[in-house]
């Protein structure tokens, strides 16, 4: 479907914790997503940015949003 | 190309490399990781946990339950 669409693209995750993962899909299932080149951003008092290389193995069950081709924190 | 296996794939790939975990709970794990199944429980190996400063030095095994994952992370260095 849609985020069929999005594998080998960027794609922006928003999870629970107001934490945000912009990645490459690399493929999903119905529990977890793995993206690749990810950069995930946390929201601390200053905004803090952590960088991963590789992969990225991500639980589904706090995922809140995606966007496909989503670049980062542009959300409020 | 279709790469649908995503869980088993990842399994098998990452076994014995560094990893990073991080929880629900916003603490953070860097080890080797031993053994991981698909419901994310972790068996990892020479374990340090992360809380804004270093906590806790784990040598050996360490075992995290799967349902309070995050995300696994992997480090490779090219």
């Amino acid at each position: 479907e849609l985020v069929d669409k999005c594998i080998g693209s960027r794609i922006h995750i928003i999870m629970k914790n107001d934490k945000e993962i912009v990645g490459t899909l690399l493929g999903f299932d119905d529990f977890v997503s793995i993206l690749c080149r990810t950069i995930v951003f946390e929201s601390t008092p200053e905004g803090r940015r952590v960088t991963r290389l590789d992969k990225l193995l991500l639980n589904g069950n706090n995922i809140t949003m995606l966007v496909p081709g989503g670049e980062g924190p542009e959300t409020n | 190309m279709s790469r649908r296996q995503t869980p088993s794939e990842f399994l098998n790939q990452i076994r014995g490399r560094p990893v990073m975990v991080k929880l629900n709970s916003g603490v953070d794990y860097r080890g080797v990781l031993s053994c991981l199944d698909g419901y994310m429980n972790i068996a990892l190996e020479q374990t340090e946990e992360y809380v804004n400063g270093q906590l806790k030095n784990k040598y050996g095994d360490g075992f995290i339950r799967g349902n309070n994952v995050l995300y696994i992370s992997t480090q490779k260095r090219r």
